[in-house]
């Protein structure tokens, strides 16, 4: 134990679909928060609970897992910290989630926890539906031949749940002096590994000895010279680690069978149910597949129309508050940097708060029901064509809200290659923070006309560069799929669970989840790009600043221009000799034959923290609000139709030519649906493959790409 | 002739048969903590939309496998 004072830690474990979640949360309610678990990227959560008695513990919800031998990077952290007594989401004691309805399937984890020593208590959860199905459990019973305490409850009505916390309150003083009888009894080669693993590593727990055995080449607690050394036990030993999980399984099958027969009542026969009916449409062979259609497009439709009002209230909210903060604080920069800089940073994060809220919730709500299971069966085989597996469609979806959330959710894919790829490829989707780019040029590139007088052409090419999006996503994974080794086993094995009303506590805390992922996230990083991209834009070397505004108001007043016109003549020299203008400058020969000029450099590699940041960045070097009256008091559209008419009137300096023809606005389109350009997540890649080096791979490789194809279009199109 | 022995892919829909043993250990090993047992009953449910995994029951417990998963799945005859 660590010096500071530690509350005693209960882990939450059980089975997936055990419904474990939905206990947890029943019993910390919102007081949780999610730490990180260095070495396996997995997030856990914790929650404080009091005791009637007064004493508080740290609940400690663990991903759900079948076994302590895993198959995924989330079941191998439940094996990783249950095998390191020092590690700090170590438990003290363990309430054990069991879906009742499958009690014979759900207790082989519990009895490998046994053997750990560990105080239990055994929660049979899901009550509600087995008295439906007519299933009885002698609890009692059951409670005797475990040896440990057995709840009947209720995650959903939240029925018994004080009988479980006074439960989980006479595990304390069990803590650390549990002594039962074995449950499994290893046989004589197990045991001399077990053994042997005590006297070298000090491993008294025979069974968590064997944990050491079975798991060490990838433990990420071990030391190199503790590593050999389990090497070398099991080689002498000639333990053969896949055969013995095999044979402990069964075994284990075995002695716990008898034990829920004896103890528990069930139907003979299921009857044919609701579950059985529904899939007959949604995993139909034909079916199926446009079932998944309608609901992705019930789901952009909600992206599009639903998640318009919201934004258009924050947008606006900000915007009024921007204007009154500069009517009310003084003229000075430290205005100019909270109004432009901070403000406007908050705006750029809280204005897709709504769309990623709205799509997680979707996500999540058929993840619920348990849609998604029917998903990963449905695709896997055309993701596998990709290098991927029927899981990844589930990141891939997300990729189209934040591609930061969505990362994190290919930990459910077991093979490291397929998850890689997942990982690599996700960004490729078009995310939220691409559509106000692609809105701005499409509306100035694709007339508003209707083709054959039914779908809108600007609708058309929205379309296509989601479409542009998908294929780059799948083309990366099968050129990756050539060149990415693995002798991990890929594997589909998948339960389907049952469907069911989603639990809308749960649904609320996952959305609340991913959305505050966002906002951290990649929240901060496009506060600290907003007030950096301020202070560039604001400042420059020595007093460059000052001599170009000085050379615009003699060059206002030898033509002759208006006030309003010499103004923004002045901001514009004034940004021309900024740093930011400078770094555009020495930007401009990379991306020239693109067709771009200095300020879309600007708008480039502002956007390379964050994509959203492009139109604001235009905003400002085209430099509109100061001489077009007040912006604010104009609504949205009209805001857009100024900025694209600037665009519109923009010419290179050197040669006069328009900047944005229709090639290079096709060619930025295309350059923003295929590059690398979200810092946050960047970081979040780093996080999950555990090194810089994929994510740099990733960045350099996506914004090639880009590159490339824009190039291609600006020589198709021009 | 009479087959020496046959797998999952072999059952026609809505057929049932029960499990008899596991000839990939990696598999085998995440099928049995999954409740996937031998002497487990088997029903064909149906196929995937593009052919490569099939939908099963398992002692009534619905579950996904891949076309390669479920050959490694032998069963009685």
């Amino acid at each position: 134990m660590s010096g500071s004072q530690r509350l005693p830690r209960i882990g939450v474990i059980g089975n997936p679909n055990s419904g474990k979640s939905t206990v947890f949360n029943h019993l910390t309610g919102l007081r949780q928060k999610t730490g990180n678990f260095p070495g396996v990227t997995v997030d856990i959560k914790e929650g404080n609970l009091r005791l009637p008695g007064g004493a508080e513990v740290t609940l400690v919800d663990f991903p759900g897992t079948y076994s302590l031998y895993p198959t995924s990077s989330d079941e191998k952290l439940v094996s990783a910290v249950l095998s390191d007594q020092k590690n700090e989401f170590f438990p003290d004691a363990v309430v054990y989630i069991a879906d009742v309805n499958h009690l014979e399937k759900h207790l082989l984890l519990l009895t490998q926890l046994l053997d750990l020593q560990l105080p239990l208590v055994l929660a049979l959860n899901m009550a509600d539906t087995a008295e439906e199905l007519g299933i009885k459990v002698n609890v009692s019973r059951l409670s005797e031949k475990l040896g440990i305490p057995v709840v009947f409850v209720s995650g959903r009505t939240g029925d018994n749940m004080s009988r479980l916390v006074s439960e989980i309150e006479k595990l304390i003083p069990a803590i650390g002096n549990i002594s039962r009888k074995a449950f499994f009894e290893m046989d004589a080669a197990e045991k001399q590994v077990a053994e042997a693993v005590r006297l070298n590593l000090g491993e008294n727990n025979p069974y968590r000895a064997l944990q050491l055995a079975h798991h060490f080449e990838w433990l990420p607690f071990l030391h190199d010279s503790d590593r050999a050394t389990l090497a070398t036990i099991v080689q002498t030993k000639n333990f053969v680690s896949l055969r013995a999980q095999v044979e402990e399984t069964l075994a284990r099958y075995d002695l716990f069978t008898p034990i829920v027969e004896d103890s528990i009542q069930q139907p003979q026969q299921f009857p044919d149910t609701p579950t059985d009916r529904i899939d007959a449409v949604l995993t139909h062979r034909i079916g199926g597949p446009f079932v998944f259609i309608a609901v992705m497009l019930v789901i952009f439709q909600a992206i599009f129309d639903w998640s318009a009002y919201p934004m258009d209230w924050i947008d606006n909210g900000f915007a009024e508050l921007n204007t009154w903060l500069q009517q009310t604080l003084p003229n000075h920069w430290t205005t100019e940097l909270l109004t432009d800089g901070i403000l406007a940073g908050l705006a750029g994060i809280l204005v897709f708060v709504p769309q990623i809220t709205l799509l997680f919730l979707l996500i999540t709500i058929l993840e619920e029901v348990g849609y998604m299971a029917r998903v990963v069966f449905l695709f896997d085989r055309i993701m596998r064509r990709f290098g991927m597996n029927g899981r990844s469609v589930v990141a891939l979806i997300g990729g189209s809200a934040c591609a930061v959330p969505a990362i994190m959710s290919s930990r459910t894919i077991g093979n490291w290659k397929e998850r890689l790829i997942t990982v690599l490829v996700t960004p490729f989707i078009s995310c939220s923070a691409r559509i106000p780019v692609y809105l701005v040029l499409i509306g100035m590139a694709v007339p508003r006309v209707r083709i054959g007088g039914i779908i809108g052409a600007q609708t058309l090419v929205f379309g296509a560069m989601y479409a542009l999006g998908v294929a780059a996503a799948l083309f990366a994974g099968w050129t990756l799929k050539r060149y990415l080794k693995t002798r991990e086993p890929s594997f589909l094995a998948i339960e389907l669970p049952v469907y069911r009303m989603p639990d809308w506590k749960n649904v609320g805390l996952t959305v609340w989840e991913k959305v505050s992922a966002f906002i951290i996230g990649a929240g901060k990083i496009i506060l600290i790009v907003s007030i950096a991209l301020w202070a560039l834009s604001r400042f420059g070397p020595g007093d460059a600043i000052e001599r170009a505004a000085t050379e615009a108001k003699q060059e206002a007043a030898a033509s002759g221009l208006s006030e309003a016109e010499t103004e923004d003549l002045t901001a514009q020299k004034k940004l021309e000799a900024s740093w930011a203008g400078q770094m555009g400058k020495a930007f401009e020969p990379v991306i020239r034959p693109l067709g771009y000029d200095w300020k879309i450099g600007i708008g480039l590699l502002t956007s390379f923290a964050a994509r959203e940041v492009f139109t604001g960045t235009l905003a400002i070097l085209y430099n509109m609000g100061s001489s077009e009256a007040d912006i604010n008091d104009r609504s949205e559209n009209e805001a857009k139709a100024t900025l694209r008419e600037k665009m519109q009137r923009e010419t290179f300096s050197d040669t006069g030519q328009p900047v944005y023809t229709f090639a290079t606005t096709l060619s930025l389109l295309v350059f923003y649906a295929l590059a690398m350009q979200c810092m946050s997540t960047l970081a979040v890649v780093r996080r999950e493959t555990g090194s810089w080096k994929w994510a740099l791979w990733q960045f350099l490789s996506m914004t090639g790409l880009a590159w490339l194809a824009a190039w291609l279009v600006q020589i198709i199109f021009a | 002739m009479q087959r020496r022995y046959r797998s999952i892919p072999d059952l026609k829909i809505h057929e049932t048969a029960r499990a008899l043993s596991f000839s990939d250990a990696a598999l085998a090993c995440k099928l049995t903590a999954m409740g996937f047992l031998p002497g487990a009953r088997v029903e064909m449910v149906r196929q995937s939309p593009f052919g490569n995994a099939f939908y099963v029951k398992v002692d009534g417990v619905r579950m996904a496998l891949r076309r390669e998963e479920a050959a490694s799945i032998l069963l009685e005859i």
